[in-house]
């Protein structure tokens, strides 16, 4: 059969009806799960996985294809929303989804994710059926010296979240390289900067620094402003679905998003956060809009929900063909994979073709069913910014605190007798640390993408010099890293040359709009 | 370098002080590579060089935010109003502290208690039992339905 | 509707037999990794087989599962429903680092499953075989580059033990650490390596499909026509396995009785099945057997961490 009729047959088995049912089920579930601010994608799937095991194998599968995506669209909800991020490839969602929500304008925002979610999953889940194979040869292609040359290009382009300050984003972003090489060293096994504490060996944990800038640094600040500021949150003002401007300004973003995202979701060290501060930083270069980034700019949603969704399909991939986890909640889907009796690796398409036919017309039915679930929804979720805020931040606190508690439940530490949670402790910290940051008006996006991207490029570039025994010419000998180069040298050497035509004006302007 | 919105132009304490922490920062971080045992295979780039580099930046980062302090072209800060953040602080400081012996549900009744409080809802009698029951109900959907690991106390336990 | 409630609570309650030890068992990892889905297999084995009526399973993750370790021996000490699962690469992250709470703090009861490492080389490379291999490293060592898991654990305890075997200075293995089998395994098959090693699982659709050829297992039997180590002259002989084991100061009376209930899980028709669906294979050793190849292990391990330069 080609791959038209392999496709047909495997809609013809996930459009029965009761499994219409499980993939509605499983996206309500998902949805439920991962809206809850401070559980992630990863947490939702490995909670709701044993969910699916109950029913036969195509229902179990569609139902798990409906926890994914409505796990992955749940934690965008409430970093649009409350400014609490989940995960840390919704955090950029949070720069500008958040603005939007306070002005009134979180129905479009909430929709413009949702659609771009859709669009670029079904995008990206048929280039997935596709062209899955070829694409990645292309990323095992990508070597240590590859890598280093990508990781100097996402930091040229970090600073697009940095604000109207560079001292203030580079330092932010220096405390989060600073934070990175805390723990084992994976190269030589040594612990750095562990101050004998052992529940630093394993380095800080990414979800746990990004739910406390956001979601407790967030709770410091509003009780912090609370009767001093005229910082009331509108919860609707106008229409919560999009205006025809909207829509123009968020298709192109959705399609770049996809481009972007693909292929980086589908990179065996890629990380589906990457995927989105890349596309950050194209809308907001491309945008025609600049004075709106930093203040709500529709764009700044679009784009990276997309890359996030397109690299989450990316990430079927490597994991579908090679049997390669790239993230953490791929890693627990290869082990939810096994169980449906799907054993992923290159002979996946020859040997279970019906079964994974049967999973990528899943994907796309609860990529569907997800965007039927939650348009008319927006307009209750917006409601959730009318919550009286005691309760509304007690219960952010709440979740954030069971998130971590669930995902590392060691009672490690101990104070007078009293055994605690280091990973509690060290969540408080970093929330103190997210006030301070913004009372003194430093960006926090910049710590967290200084976390993932710190360690990344260090072990990338130490193991390119390890290969080639020290040899620094290997980080230029490859095409692909000099084009990367060449690219990272654009994109810092373009926007002075407009400014030094004198095109300034509207990074200025720019500046001087921001809080 | 920064763009200020401070119209006084005076030197800014506070910000003297995050340039400060920033330098210890950067100090700790030379002190402990420095002491950090090293593999007897020597790598060109061994596991010490992003430590020094990055508290390099981090002295440069300092010296860079005195400069700025000294200008006093930090943005200009809301009036300071710490008692409601303090209040979450101690409601966090609680439920960590207590959640080991008293289980999730009720160390989480005073976390929300807390928190209520700094938003300016009272008794906290009451928050705290609403806090409770709802913390309870959600340990139960997440513990018993979903297995999630989640602290037990004496509330939990009731439940077999 | 409450009284109804309650009344099914209660009678729940009465349905579980007397006899049956309600265990907590501990998976030092989070949820989802190795360790965790151990537990909760076993966990699963042990409710269907009726011989436990309810198991609970927390996760400590950390540190190799070393933090989980040290809260285990402290605060579990003498309870006799409290289990720990652990493994191989605990041996390992004791030692490096330095961790205060070792494996005799606590009561091994049986090893349960094991896995195989194996070293593979892409289809395209010029290394035939374990020999090519070994002439290429005592020739240059450095110019062997090894893709496995981190630094000190299981992959490259077993690199360095290769070397020592044949001769070679375990301190100049050319060793590449990366996060997990899964991104050593893209190194592999794009040739930025020499050599990969990782757990069998990690490469065997690889192997199957021929994009990968494999020289040597590291275990003890030989798999799908691949030798072990020994057979091709290299005296090494390494599993990954995964284990069970009680609290400190448990009577041995205790220890009888928990040692029953395993042995019965693990000859159990349930775990058999999960086993299968899981691609684990059956280990099981306890008692003395198990206590002497523990102490084997971890002094085989200690030495060749101080070889490789990890541990002093």
């Amino acid at each position: 059969m080609d791959t038209f009729g392999l496709l047909a047959a495997g809609f013809a088995a996930a459009l029965q009806w009761q499994n219409l049912i499980y993939a509605f089920i499983g996206v309500t579930l998902g949805t439920a799960v991962g809206v809850l601010p401070g559980i992630g994608p990863a947490l939702t799937v490995a909670l709701l996985l044993p969910v699916t095991y109950r029913l036969d194998p195509a229902g179990s599968l569609i139902m798990f294809a409906g926890i994914y995506y409505g796990g992955m669209y749940g934690g965008s909800t409430t970093s649009i929303l409350l400014n609490t991020p989940g995960e840390s490839a919704s955090i950029v969602t949070a720069l500008e989804g958040n603005k939007m929500a306070r002005k009134g304008r979180g129905g479009p925002a909430l929709a413009t994710a949702a659609i771009g979610s859709f669009v670029a999953g079904l995008i990206a889940t048929l280039a997935m059926a596709f062209v899955a194979p070829w694409l990645v040869r292309i990323a095992i292609s990508f070597g240590p010296a590859d890598y280093f040359a990508l990781m100097v290009l996402a930091f040229v382009t970090v600073s697009a979240a940095f604000g109207d300050s560079a001292l203030r984003g580079v330092t932010a972003l220096f405390i989060g390289l600073g934070l990175g090489v805390i723990g084992i060293d994976l190269q030589t096994g040594q612990a750095r900067l562990a101050f004998g504490i052992p529940d630093l060996l394993d380095g800080i944990e990414v979800t746990t620094l990004a739910v406390a800038l956001f979601a407790i640094g967030e709770t410091l600040v509003v009780a912090a402003a609370r009767g001093s500021l005229d910082d009331e949150v509108v919860a609707v003002k106008g229409s919560v679905w999009m205006t025809l401007e909207d829509w123009k300004r968020s298709w192109p973003a959705w399609l770049r998003g996809t481009l972007i995202g693909f292929p980086i979701g589908a990179m065996p060290a890629g990380g589906a956060e990457i995927g989105t501060f890349f596309s950050y930083a194209a809308e907001r270069r491309l945008t025609k809009h600049p004075e709106e980034f930093g203040n709500g700019a529709i764009e700044g949603v679009a784009g990276p929900e997309a890359a996030n969704n397109a690299s989450a399909a990316g990430t079927l991939m490597p994991l579908l063909t090679l049997g390669l986890p790239t993230t953490a909640t791929a890693a627990i889907m290869l082990a939810g994979f096994q169980q449906f009796g799907l054993q992923p690796g290159p002979l996946l398409f020859t040997n279970n073709a019906p079964l994974v036919w049967a999973l990528i017309a899943s994907l796309l039915v609860a990529n569907f069913m997800l965007l039927v679930l939650n348009l008319p929804l927006i307009g209750l979720w917006v409601r959730l910014l009318t919550v009286p805020k005691p309760w509304l931040y007690a219960g952010i606190l709440l979740f954030a605190t069971l998130g971590t508690l669930g995902a590392n439940g060691a009672m490690s530490g101990n104070l007078f007798g009293i055994r605690f949670s280091f990973e509690l402790m060290m969540l408080l910290g970093f929330g103190i640390l997210g006030f301070v940051l913004r009372r003194f008006g430093y960006p926090i996006a910049p710590v967290v993408i200084g976390l993932i991207l710190g360690p990344l490029s260090e072990q990338q570039l130490r193991r390119a010099l390890a290969i080639s025994q020290g040899d620094p010419l290997v980080l230029i000998q490859s095409p692909l890293a000099i084009s990367l180069y060449v690219i990272a040298a654009a994109a810092v050497l373009i926007p002075l040359w407009f400014r030094l035509r004198g095109k300034g004006e509207v990074f200025s302007q720019l500046a001087a709009d921001e809080d | 370098m920064t763009t200020g919105s401070n119209p006084q132009r005076r030197p800014d304490g506070a910000a003297f002080v995050i340039a400060l922490i920033l330098a210890g920062i950067a100090v700790v971080i030379f002190w402990q590579t420095s002491i950090m045992r090293l593999p007897v295979h020597q790598a060109r780039v061994g596991p010490q060089v992003f430590p020094y580099a990055i508290a390099a930046g981090l002295l440069l980062l300092a010296i860079g935010t005195a400069v700025s302090a000294w200008r006093g072209s930090f943005p200009a800060r809301p009036p300071e109003n710490y008692g409601p953040a303090l209040w979450i602080v101690g409601g966090l400081l609680g439920q960590i502290l207590l959640v080991s012996s008293l289980g999730f549900s009720l160390a989480s009744g005073v976390l929300v208690a807390c928190t209520a409080r700094a938003f300016g809802k009272g008794p906290m009698w009451f928050t705290f039992l609403c806090g409770a029951v709802f913390a309870f109900i959600v340990w139960f959907i997440f513990a018993r339905g979903l297995q999630l690991s989640l602290p037990a106390g004496p509330l939990e336990r009731l439940i077999p | 509707m409450n009284k109804l409630l309650l009344a099914a609570l209660v009678s729940g309650a009465m349905a579980v037999p007397a006899f049956a030890a309600d265990y907590t068992i501990m998976a030092p990892a989070a949820p989802g990794g190795g360790w965790d889905q151990t537990a909760r297999s076993i966990q699963e084995a042990l409710t269907a087989e009726g011989i436990s009526g309810n198991v609970q399973v927390t996760n400590v993750p950390g540190a190799g599962g070393t933090i989980g370790l040290a809260q285990f021996a402290t605060q579990d000490s003498g309870n006799a429903n409290a289990l720990i699962v652990g493994g191989y690469v605990m041996v390992g992250a004791i030692l490096t680092n330095a961790s205060p709470v070792t494996l005799d703090n606590i009561t091994p009861i049986a090893r349960l499953i094991g896995e195989s490492d194996v070293i593979v080389v892409p289809a395209n490379s010029e290394l035939q075989s374990m020999d090519d291999l070994v002439a290429k490293l005592k020739a240059d060592p450095g110019s062997v580059s090894w893709a496995g898991g981190s630094a000190g654990g299981v992959d490259h305890i077993i690199a360095g033990l290769v070397a020592k075997a044949v001769g070679v200075d375990p301190t100049q293995v050319n060793y590449i650490a990366y996060s997990g089998g899964g991104e050593a395994l893209a190194a592999v098959l794009g040739g930025q390596v020499t050599v990969g090693i990782s757990g069998y699982g990690e490469f065997e659709s690889q192997i199957a499909a021929g994009e990968l050829r494999a020289l040597a297992m590291s275990g003890e039997n030989e798999m799908d026509g691949i030798p072990t180590l020994s057979e091709t002259g290299v005296d090494v002989t390494v599993e990954n396995w995964r284990m069970i084991a009680a609290a400190p100061d448990i009577t041995d009376e205790q220890k009888a009785a928990i040692t029953a209930d395993i042995k019965k899980m693990a000859e159990s028709a349930t775990w058999k099945s999960i086993l299968e669906t899981k691609g684990w294979v059956d280990m099981y050793l306890d008692g003395d057997a198990f206590d002497t190849q523990l102490d084997a292990d971890i002094a085989s391990t200690t030495t060749v961490l101080k070889d490789i330069g990890l541990v002093q």
